[in-house]
């Protein structure tokens, strides 16, 4: 009984987008299909609450035997995904609408705007809950493909000169990835040769008797592919120029999601890797790539002159956070990172939709010919000072309070270098972006701009993301403590919550 | 007997070096095309013989699909969507280091990875032994080719090569990951081609060149 409602449960959080992509791909009308996916998103949204409250009182979920295994950290992850494809579902009806109006892309983009989308949420949903770890590549890479698929909707230059890159170098960093992952599986299958080597579960269980220098050579293997795809620097640079020059909604759902899908992998592996020669080694290499992104993203921010460019960057910073958090450690570390990977896939996607939303109305990418947004557009102008005040940590905004754990936990475990380094560039950082901020939103707009806003459903997905993270700043509720506590306890504990 | 199959072994690992060199070492998209055939023929080749030596009946049916689909439908799609391609976007005429140079280069890469693979701790086993460094050189020369060349199309033939190396690596290591994610990695290649061949047309329409240096709008300037 107990394995029926788990193998319904998984059943029904995979079944909407596939159902969704078929009803786009049949039915065809510009109007139908934006709902259509309006609504597989929400779907999606309404099962993963289901399964993160099953989470919350049993800890874990296998279902179809042992091909799919749900724990408090793929929950967690889960959760991200479908809020914002929930919210990138709305606002592509008003964004695609209107691209479809100034004759960017005509039907035939349209419906395969939506089937992508549909797709590439599906392919993001099986990645952390896929137990087999070749599984999970094959997912990422996956996503890979239809992503570069989203993004060379627009026959523009520059869409197809970021598809290409972006499809060279994820695939060439996944490959490395692929190479990790049969080293872990040979380190595996010298000790136990059994059925379930390839899965996460039994990898973790045998872990303790890996050859430990195996593991070292698998895991900079794994560090190097994921983190290509999860944008760590050096191997960020696709990042900025896929996400600047994807549809807006396909940039929030790339920054605030894919990001975390690959980081997601390197945590797999890391848990494993900790259990067999100590979290040490690991640690150190994540904290290394960690430092390099912030201090190269705060580069970047510095010489930047493209609204969006500047966001997909600040991506680079976020995930380096993330990675830092993770490598410092301990419980308070951990959890920080986590709920940074939570804050973080809240407020980039606020982001992303409010400087779709102005580019539109400016009919401009570059910074310095966007001025006086707050009184062009007053609403989408807060929404964007609250975003952009999140994203370079000021208080009582939801980022604050997880980049203060993760500085804290920092100086508890004594990496004082690193984090003098980090706390250094992350004031760079926070100057040069409110620089930026403060110079488009206030300031006189040029004469013959109008004043009004783009349309209820532009709001509506930024306002439910602008108050997510004003609330999350102030007070985070139990059931998400009690998710993020426990998904903590499976990194530092060896897979087991 | 066990000599013998030592020699089988090696003298296959051996061929499929030889087919990867024919790729660094000519400048026609076609001829790149026909070694990467023949390269597969080979690995498929390479494939049945693990599946020989280890007994293991998925590895024959992988065998067989790395015949079907890398020495018959890839070529095909990319003649099929080449075809309308000028001829000079399908030569390579000027590589950042030189065929000669390169050969040298690749033939270095070789002599890498067989040190390389002599410092990991792997069970000593012939299979091991005698493919993974070839499938490490592949990797590397892949890498090499993507990097070295300066057309759209080299690029994919240099995909399409680390993907090789990498297949014959899962092979070698752990004698097949499971013939399910072996399907799964198959389907994402041929999407993957698929992509980058419809990406390929849309670059040469949209930039009137297939020439890598020329993809470069995208800056932080």
């Amino acid at each position: 009984m107990d394995t029926l409602i788990s193998n319904l449960t998984i059943l029904f959080l995979l079944l909407p987008p596939v159902v969704g992509a078929c009803l786009v791909t049949v039915l065809k009308k510009k109007r139908v299909i934006g709902a259509i996916t309006i609504c597989t998103a929400s779907l999606i949204l309404i099962q993963v609450l289901f399964v993160v409250s099953r989470i919350i009182s049993q800890k874990t979920i296998t279902a179809f035997g042992n091909a799919f295994y749900v724990d408090s950290l793929s929950a967690v992850i889960l959760l991200s995904i479908s809020v914002v494809g929930f919210v990138a579902a709305i606002y592509s009806k008003n964004y695609m609408g209107r691209q479809y109006d100034n004759g960017t892309v005509d039907d035939k983009h349209i419906v395969r705007y939506y089937q992508g989308f549909n797709v590439f949420l599906l392919t993001m949903l099986v990645v952390p809950i896929a137990n087999n770890l070749g599984v999970m590549w094959v997912m990422v890479e996956a996503t890979t493909l239809v992503s570069v698929l989203l993004i060379m909707l627009y026959f523009k230059e520059n869409a197809i000169e970021a598809a290409w890159k972006y499809l060279i170098i994820a695939t060439v960093g996944l490959s490395f990835a692929l190479i990790g992952t049969v080293f872990f599986y040979y380190a595996n299958i010298n000790t136990n040769p059994s059925e379930d080597a390839m899965n996460w579960t039994g990898m973790v269980h045998n872990a303790k008797l890996f050859d430990p220098n195996l593991v070292k050579i698998a895991f900079v293997f794994i560090l190097v592919g994921f983190g290509t795809k999860a944008g760590l620097a050096p191997m960020h640079t696709w990042l900025p120029d896929a996400h600047s020059e994807a549809p807006t909604p396909v940039s929030a759902v790339l920054s605030g999601v894919l990001l975390n899908c690959a980081f997601y992998g390197i945590i797999r592996f890391h848990i494993v890797s900790s259990v067999a020669i100590g979290p040490g080694f690991s640690n150190q290499l994540l904290i290394i790539l960690a430092v390099v992104s912030i201090v190269i993203a705060a580069a970047s921010i510095y010489f930047q002159k493209d609204m969006k460019r500047m966001l997909a960057y600040s991506s680079v910073e976020h995930m380096g956070l993330i990675s830092l958090g993770i490598g410092f450690g301990g419980l308070l570390g951990i959890y920080g990172a986590i709920l940074q990977i939570i804050n973080h896939a809240l407020a980039k996607p606020l982001m992303f939709f409010a400087s779709g939303t102005i580019s539109q109305k400016y009919d401009a990418k570059a910074m310095s010919k966007i001025t006086g947004i707050i009184k062009v557009m007053p609403i989408t102008g807060i929404l964007f000072l609250i975003g952009g005040l999140a994203l370079v940590g000021m208080p009582p905004f939801n980022i604050f309070v997880s980049e203060f754990m993760i500085l804290s936990s920092g100086f508890k475990s004594g990496q004082f270098v690193a984090v003098s380094i980090v706390i250094l560039f992350l004031v760079v950082t926070f100057a040069v972006f409110l620089r930026h901020l403060i110079k488009m939103i206030f300031g006189d707009p040029s004469s013959e701009m109008k004043k009004s806003e783009m349309g209820k459903l532009a709001i509506l997905p930024m306002a439910i993301l602008g108050s997510l993270v004003v609330i999350l700043g102030i007070y985070i509720p139990v059931q998400l403590q009690t998710l993020i506590q426990n998904a903590s306890t499976v990194i530092s504990n060896g897979g087991f919550a | 007997m066990d000599t013998i199959q030592f020699d089988i072994l090696t003298i296959s690992g051996a061929i499929l070096l030889i087919a990867t060199f024919g790729i660094v070492a000519t400048r026609g998209f076609m001829d790149w095309l026909n070694a990467y055939r023949y390269q597969s023929i080979v690995l498929s080749g390479v494939t049945a013989i693990i599946g020989y030596v280890t007994g293991i009946w998925e590895i024959y049916i992988a065998a067989g699909l790395t015949l079907v689909i890398k020495s018959i439908i890839i070529p095909k799609v990319l003649t099929y969507v080449t075809r309308k391609l000028e001829i000079e976007f399908k030569l390579e005429t000027n590589p950042y280091v030189s065929i000669r140079a390169s050969v040298i280069i690749s033939a270095l890469l070789v002599a890498l990875s067989y040190f390389l693979i002599q410092q990991i701790p792997f069970k000593s086993d012939q299979i091991v032994n005698a493919y993974l460094p070839v499938s490490m050189a592949q990797f590397f020369i892949g890498l090499f080719v993507l990097v070295n060349r300066r057309t759209v199309l080299s690029q994919v033939v240099g995909l399409l090569i680390i993907e090789n190396g990498l297949f014959l690596f899962a092979m070698a290591l752990t004698h097949g990951v499971s013939l399910l994610i072996e399907i799964g990695i198959f389907v994402d290649i041929l999407v993957g081609i698929l992509i980058s061949s419809i990406l390929l047309f849309r670059i040469s329409r949209t930039f009137d060149s297939l020439d890598v240096g020329k993809l470069e709008n995208l800056r932080d300037d």
